[in-house]
Parts: structure tokens; sequence; C-alpha cells
């Protein structure tokens, strides 16, 4: 069978860009001061891949997001908790808490969404190598991400994280609304499942001096996969024109590609590194990249077996 | 296919939503070339609808009928008593492979090594059942999590597998109400019928999936 027709059932059809709800914009200046490109209301949004605002003065959902995150920065790099810290209390009414540690890229995702739609959350931080004795009353296995609202309801996994902050909270929706669209990117995430492991597997070989010529040949054969899809559908994002929830679940192993040593995994799939590229325009997957640096720094500690690797980078 | 429990999943939700459908049976273990198209993997289920458009994956065919059809809704309305279902949904996710390796199991000491494991996975819906204080895993009414497990559950007997619910009454007492629901009724599969099934499937037969017609 023909490679454009194998996977052709999972091609969607763009569908055109929703209404922007109106709300005068939160970064807005005369001088779009953000720095990046002025959209018409002046309010410096990145144009591409995103709804923009023809009406000056009101603004796209991506400032509000933004505007939202520089109030909560502060919360995301907070120092990890571990074994005889003292449980965190309830968690207040208005928030969202989220279990994370700043280099997951499980908890990744769900950083994203929340970014994304502008949900006020906050973070609490996890040594996954000394973990304190309650948080196993939060996950039974002591897994992340989770999240935990103000009635006391818990929620993990990651995509059923995503999925529940989509649905629960108003807003930018990330999964589309026409069921059959829905259900694509559900598909979609199925031909994701098998990425994760390998980069994770690729990361660990590299680190330890080994090879992983087979390992990288397996992922470059589901990078395959991904590419007919952008390539049969001729859409920047994997659910059309715009950034949906499929982006934000697949980004956290690409932005990785390059801090574990794998980036030429995308040398010969070449719609896959335009969606990189135009993954790294979008407001929020901006927001939260993560410095390399840093990253190596975290990775250097981590292989050394060191409790303080997840704090690397933070201010003491 | 008639005894494959992952389409027997969208069956029982099509039944329960009293969805107008057609069943194209396809012999798995002599795929037509043409159903490649339908589903690369050659996998069933698949939904194909009147605008061509095809959903695979049990689950995923599953919550778009409830998305994608009226009447009774299978999910719940509330995200969190939805996630709710989906992490139970996860917690069940080791059981069908469990089961297919039983099926395939040749030795004595390889099955009784699966019947723990069985009663060890069981006793975390028995968990389950006992946090909620509820007949059905979603609440005190079927809903979607109760068909999306049910048809291995309902696999136990044919298997000679029951002995695994001994230790778990709620789930017996669970097993018991799901009988009783009108699409797990209408989907029945008989005993002897799986278990002939089973026999000829097991051997590669191309008659296996026709068997009891």
């Amino acid at each position: 069978m023909s490679l454009q027709v194998r996977l052709s059932y999972l091609a969607c059809v763009p569908d055109p860009l929703p209404a922007v709800p109106p709300e005068p914009c939160p970064l807005n200046t005369e001088s779009g001061q953000v720095g990046r490109r002025t959209g018409a209301c002046g309010c410096g949004c990145e144009p591409r891949g995103h709804r923009i605002c023809d009406t000056p003065g009101r603004c796209c959902v991506e400032c509000r997001s933004l505007s939202r995150y520089l109030e909560n920065m502060t919360e995301n790099e907070s120092k990890t908790l571990g074994k005889g810290s003292v449980p965190p209390g309830p968690v207040p009414e208005g928030l969202i808490r989220v279990y994370s540690m700043r280099f997951c890229p499980f908890a990744h995702r769900t950083r994203l969404v929340l970014l994304a739609k502008g949900i006020r959350h906050e973070v609490i931080n996890i040594n996954l190598r000394n973990k304190p004795d309650w948080y196993y009353t939060k996950h039974p296995f002591g897994q992340i991400p989770v999240l935990e609202n103000s009635k006391c309801q818990l929620i993990y996994e990651s995509v059923i994280a995503c999925e529940y902050l989509d649905d629960a909270y108003p807003g930018r929706k990330l999964y589309p609304y026409d069921p059959y669209e829905r259900a694509r990117q559900k598909m979609l995430l199925e031909l994701f499942y098998k990425v994760p492991h390998l980069t994770k597997e690729c990361l660990v070989a590299l680190r330890c001096g080994k090879e992983c010529y087979d390992l990288k040949l397996a992922l470059r054969e589901e990078f395959c996969n991904l590419e007919e899809i952008l390539s049969y559908q001729n859409t920047i994002f994997f659910g059309g024109d715009c950034i949906s929830m499929i982006d934000y679940l697949f980004w956290p192993w690409f932005e990785r590609l390059d801090v574990y040593g794998i980036a030429d995994c995308v040398n010969h799939t070449p719609a896959l590194r335009l969606w990189i590229e135009a993954m790294k325009q979008d407001p929020t997957v901006c927001a939260l990249l993560i410095d390399k640096n840093i990253f190596l720094g975290f990775l250097n500690l981590y292989f050394q077996n060191n409790p303080n690797a997840f704090d690397f980078g933070l201010s003491s | 296919m008639r005894f494959c429990p992952f389409a027997q999943r969208t069956l029982l939700v099509l039944k329960a939503k009293g969805i107008r459908h057609e069943i194209i049976n396809i012999n798995l273990k002599n795929k037509p070339e043409w159903f490649f198209k339908k589903n690369p993997a050659g996998l069933v289920p698949v939904l194909e609808n009147s605008q061509g458009q095809l959903i695979c994956e049990s689950a995923i065919t599953c919550e778009y009928l409830d998305e994608a059809y009226p009447g009774k809704k299978l999910l719940p309305d509330d995200p969190y008593e939805k996630a709710c279902q989906k992490m139970v949904f996860e917690l069940f996710s080791k059981i069908p492979s469990l089961v297919g390796s039983f099926i395939r199991s040749k030795t004595e000491e390889d099955r009784s090594g699966l019947k723990e494991e069985f009663c060890k996975e069981f006793s975390k819906f028995e968990e389950v059942l006992t946090n909620k204080k509820t007949t059905f895993f979603g609440g005190n009414s079927l809903s979607m999590i109760d068909y999306l497990i049910w048809p291995w559950f309902q696999r136990l007997e044919a298997l000679e597998l029951n002995e695994c619910v001994d230790h778990t009454p709620k789930i017996k007492l669970w097993m018991a109400a799901m009988r009783e629901d009108p699409a797990v009724s209408a989907l029945w599969i008989d005993v002897k019928a799986y278990r002939g099934f089973l026999n000829l499937y097991l051997q590669d037969s191309r008659e296996a999936c026709d068997y009891g017609l």
C-alpha cells in the first residue's frame, strides 16, 4: 500500500478558526512591549497558528494566558519536596495544584495545558528520588503529574489530567468540539505511544556510553509515521492549522531531542521539523522552554544519582 | 468479529444507546485485503460512518459514539467523574493481555501463576467498589466504564477462571448486576460457543470466527 494512503485515515480536514472572545488585552500597549510581531490588536501576539483579533483593544487568548503565567512565574520554580517534608495544606479555592517535576515530560504536558488555558494554578515539585511519604496519598505509586483541586479531588495520568483541565475550565478549548475530530486526535495519540519509552532508552544508552543505533532506528520509524500524517494533511499542526491538544501532548519529547543528543532523528522528516519550529513560536511552548544548560546540568546530576538533581538551576 | 472482546465493547455501546448500525464480521485468520484500508493494523473494531470517517481503537470508538449520538450519556458530564472513569480504565489495562497469555498458556505452572496475577488485579477493582460504595464502577447506575471492562469478566466462566473472583464479593455482585442489563444479555456469548471458537482459533483455523453459524 502506498505510503500516502496508509495513514490517510488519520488525516484531518482543517477547521475554520473559531470566534475570539472579546476582552481587553492585559498586555496591550501602544508599542507592543512584549517584543513580538504586532497583530491588529497591538498586543504583540504571534499570529501564526493562533486566533488573532481584528478589533483594536481586544485580545487573543494567548496574551491572557501569558500574562497569567507572568503573574504565576515564581510559583513554577520552587524547590522540590522530599522525604520528611511537611505535607502541603489543602488547595485554596480558585486554584488548582499540580504535583510536578521541572524536567519531567509527562508533567510538562499538564503545565502546557494549564498555561495555554490560562488556569490559575500552583506547582509543587516532588523529589522523585526521595519521595515524601505523604505523596503516596496523592498517587498510589508516587508518580507525577497529579492534579489536586480545592475539593480534594485527585486526577492522575498526564493525558487524563489534560483532558480534565480542558473539560473543567472555560475559555479556549484545546480538544476540538467535533466528536470525529476528537476521536482523530486520540487515534493520533495512539500512534505516539512508543516515543516516550524509545527516547528515554536512547538517553540512558548514550549517557552510559553505549551505542543506540537500533533504538534510534526504531524512533525514526515512529517519526516517519507522524511525518506521513503531516504531509498528507498538508497542515502545520497535527490538528489542523491551529495548535491544539495533540500538539501539546507530543511536544515535551520533541523539546528534549536536542538535549538528549538525538536531534538527528528528525533529519529525514521535514514536515516534523517545520512543526517543531512552529511549536517553538507558540507563546505557551515558549514560556515553558527549559534552558539547555540547565537541562544538561540536571541530566548530569541525575545520572550521577544526585538527589539534588531536580533542583538544579534554582536560586537557593 | 463475534467473539472479540474489544469489538464487544463497541457493540455494547451501540446497543445501550440504541444506535442503528450494521455489522460486518471480519475473518481475523484470513483478513481481506480491503480491510487494511479501514485499519492499517488490520484490527477490529473499526467504525465507519456514511461520511467515510473511520474510527479505530475500541475505547476511542465507544467515546466517539457517546459524543456523536443523542440519548443516554454513558460517560458522565462532570469532568471529575469522567476522569475517574478513565483512571479506573487505566487500572484495567493489564487484564486483556493477561487473559491473552492465559488462553495461550501451555503449562499448569504458567496458568496458576497467571491466576495469582488475576487475583491481584481483581482485588484492586474490589477496592474501587469498596471505596465508592456503589454497585457499578461509575456509580449506582451502569455506565461506560462497566461496559468497557465487562467483556473480559464475561469470559471468566468459559476460561474456568471464576475462582479468581472468589475473594472479591463486590465484583461478584457487580457481575450479577451486569447480567441483568439488556445490552449485556443481548450480546451474551454462550460458554460452549466461546470454547468452540477458542479451540479452533488457537489452531489458527480459518473457520474459527464463524463457529456456530
